[in-house]
């Protein structure tokens, strides 16, 4: 037992390990990188061409061994999800993209979609293909036009070389994709107000349960992922499940998308495997800060922010180890905040955009987030909150976890609770002597 | 309220769109005919620059819908326009990367120039100014969406010129912001050795 532990291959962790490769994001930035041709020449629709030569349970048990997790946020694993659509029968199946982007500090879907749409394409029909679904919605965020555009023209090329439609490259699977573009609401990146939106009404979260795979699109089972969860298929599909369980940690595999904004030298998206830190990252491939940074938020706006020291930024980006630190990865938008930057301030940023984002549906999160909260940082912003305004807010935070539909609230809540833990002296400061410890500033470069 | 004093008799915007009509139906099955509802309404807000009340009866019927049921659901979200938005449509993106990048700096000087503040158009109808939330453009912050189209990378130079080239009904396409991985010409050649090959500028 100890030697075949011994003797397996040490997993690949970081960029620089000579056996990774950029897979995800290969074609990204290429000029005419999003046209048909230029993905065929690149063994485009090879991986669909293969998993539908197989079979259904052949593909999501590939899935499994690769060990692949949602890439959209919560992480779920892939395979299994798959797994519970309910038997076959004789009503429609619909395979959902969720590409409704929006949570602030992660743009590598946009990219995805505006240079490489085959990409997502080829993996929902993988996807629709495994779970039986003759039918995919993609749902597109209405702010990305030009990724919308772009998906347009692909899916239209697609048709026309009997890609998608009747026969899906030869084989016997039909399939064919509904592209929608939403219209500006984050709540929409929640699964169930996605659906509700595609079906042109508000996007208020649904009660769970039922789960998609039982009532989704139009209540009919339904199996929703992410766009980045969509193109990681293809490469599973394409160099086999134990290729990518190679890369990444133990309850983390694979290569994974990470986007690094704040300021830093070289701020983007970087494809990294699993497992990697956060120095790797923000140093080796994003060049550092460009001004002292005091706190870096891991994963997107709504995961509790670590301290910047020398343990947090040798943290490896997998989902247990984030855990363990009190925080999650999330979409992993990493977002460097700079020590003067008043942490109240920045807080209340991303308050408000919880507040803007509110469904209204549930009272914690129509009330707390919604009205209450940014209300109370206007009050402290303004010079005249007291030390009690922080006890309040504390307790305010503390109920509006786990008590609503859907996560928004307890996404608004997790930075704020972080921020108490590590800067509670910046609020303790801002209401003591009614000014900011970091004054404001201009931020913008000529 | 200006909306409720528009004409009855204006003519349907679908009416001489046959084709239109039924190319967006025909998206969606046969029981799941209210989800033309969204792409109804942009079609009518992207030749109009909003969703008039007129419009909102005309889907509503499409759809066998009430009024206030459409109205409901554009309400909802943050793009449909009640009210005509300029022919530059200005939205800020305000959220944590870009603030950090001076986007409170870029509306406060766009709002200075144009006249206008958060919400409003101008009485020319020229320019309207809306911030909004997270546009996904965080590594190349600030950015300012002009209608459809992402200007990133906004700087104090860069905001002056495109105001001037608005001014002067000479905007020219939105230059394509690269970051991280998708920031070199050939990122294949380029990171055969797995270096970092990310170049983006100062944010």
């Amino acid at each position: 037992m100890s030697d075949a532990v011994a003797d397996r291959p040490k997993p690949i962790v970081s960029r620089f390990d000579p056996r990774f490769e950029v897979t995800l994001y290969r074609h990204v930035g290429v000029a005419g990188s999003h046209t048909l041709p230029y993905y065929r020449e690149h063994g485009g629709y090879e991986a669909a061409k293969r998993a539908l030569t197989t079979s259904p349970s052949a593909v999501i048990d590939e899935v499994k061994t690769s060990g692949l997790r949602g890439r959209g946020g919560a992480g779920f694993p892939t395979g299994i999800k798959w797994s519970f659509m309910p038997p076959a029968d004789e009503r429609q199946r619909f395979i959902v993209c969720n590409a409704d982007e929006s949570e602030p500090g992660s743009f590598k879907d946009r990219y995805f979609m505006e240079d490489d749409p085959h990409q997502v394409i080829e993996g929902m029909i993988i996807a629709g293909f495994a779970i039986g679904a003759t039918r995919g919605v993609l749902y597109v965020r209405g702010e990305y036009y030009l990724a919308y555009e772009r998906l347009r023209e692909a899916i239209a090329a697609c048709h026309a070389e009997g890609i998608l439609g009747r026969g899906v490259l030869g084989s016997s699977f039909d399939f064919d994709i509904i592209l929608h573009r939403g219209a500006g609401a984050y709540i929409c990146g929640e699964e169930t107000a996605l659906m509700n939106s595609f079906e042109g009404l508000r996007a208020n979260p649904r009660l769970k349960p039922p789960f998609p795979a039982q009532a989704g699109v139009y209540g009919l089972p339904s199996t929703i992922n992410n766009v980045e969860t969509f193109a990681s298929v293809v490469h599973i599909m394409a160099k086999g499940g134990a290729w990518y369980a190679a890369m990444g940690t133990d309850d983390s595999k694979g290569t994974k998308l990470y986007q690094v904004s704040g300021p830093v030298a070289r701020p983007g998206v970087y494809e990294l495997p699993m497992g990697a830190t956060f120095r790797e990252l923000i140093f080796d491939l994003a060049g550092g800060p460009t001004m002292p940074a005091k706190a870096f938020i891991p994963g997107g706006s709504s995961t509790p922010m670590l301290p910047w020291t020398d343990e947090t930024l040798d943290l490896p980006m997998d989902y247990g180890s984030m855990a363990k630190a009190g925080t999650m990865l999330g979409t992993g938008g990493v977002i460097v905040i700079p020590e003067a930057k008043c942490m109240v301030d920045a807080i209340y940023n991303i308050v408000r955009f919880y507040a803007h984002e509110s469904c209204g549906k549930c009272t914690p999160c129509r009330e707390g987030v919604a009205t209450w909260l940014p209300k109370m940082y206007q009050k402290l912003l303004a010079g005249l909150g007291t030390r009690e305004d922080l006890v309040v807010m504390e307790d305010m935070v503390r109920n509006m976890r786990g008590t609503a539909f859907c996560p928004l609230a307890d996404a608004c809540a997790m930075p704020v609770q972080a921020s108490f833990k590590y800067f509670r002296h910046e609020y303790e400061h801002l209401v003591d002597h009614g000014e900011p410890l970091h004054a404001r500033r201009d931020w913008w470069s000529a | 309220m200006s909306a409720q004093l528009e004409l009855p008799t204006v003519a349907p915007f679908f009416a001489d769109k046959p084709d239109l009509l039924v190319e967006i139906l025909g998206r969606y099955p046969d029981y799941g005919r209210r989800s033309a509802l969204m792409p109804l309404l942009w079609e009518v807000q992207r030749a109009e620059r909003h969703v008039g009340e007129a419009r909102i009866a005309e889907i509503a019927d499409i759809l066998g819908l009430r009024a206030t049921e459409v109205k409901g659901v554009m309400s909802f979200y943050s793009t449909y326009h009640e009210h005509p938005v300029g022919a530059y449509h200005l939205q800020i993106c305000a959220t944590l990367s870009c603030s950090l990048a001076g986007a409170d700096e870029l509306y406060d000087y766009l709002s200075e120039e144009t006249g206008v503040v958060n919400g409003e158009t101008d009485r020319e109808g020229r320019f309207s100014i809306q911030k909004v939330e997270c546009l996904g453009s965080c590594g190349s912050a600030p950015v300012l969406q002009i209608n459809d189209d992402y200007y990133e990378r906004v700087t104090r130079s860069r905001c002056a010129a495109l105001l001037e080239a608005m001014r002067a009904d000479r905007l020219e396409a939105p230059w394509r912001e690269r970051s991280g991985d998708t920031d070199v010409a050939d990122p294949v050649a380029a990171r055969a050795d797995g270096s970092p090959s990310g170049t983006g500028g100062a944010p």
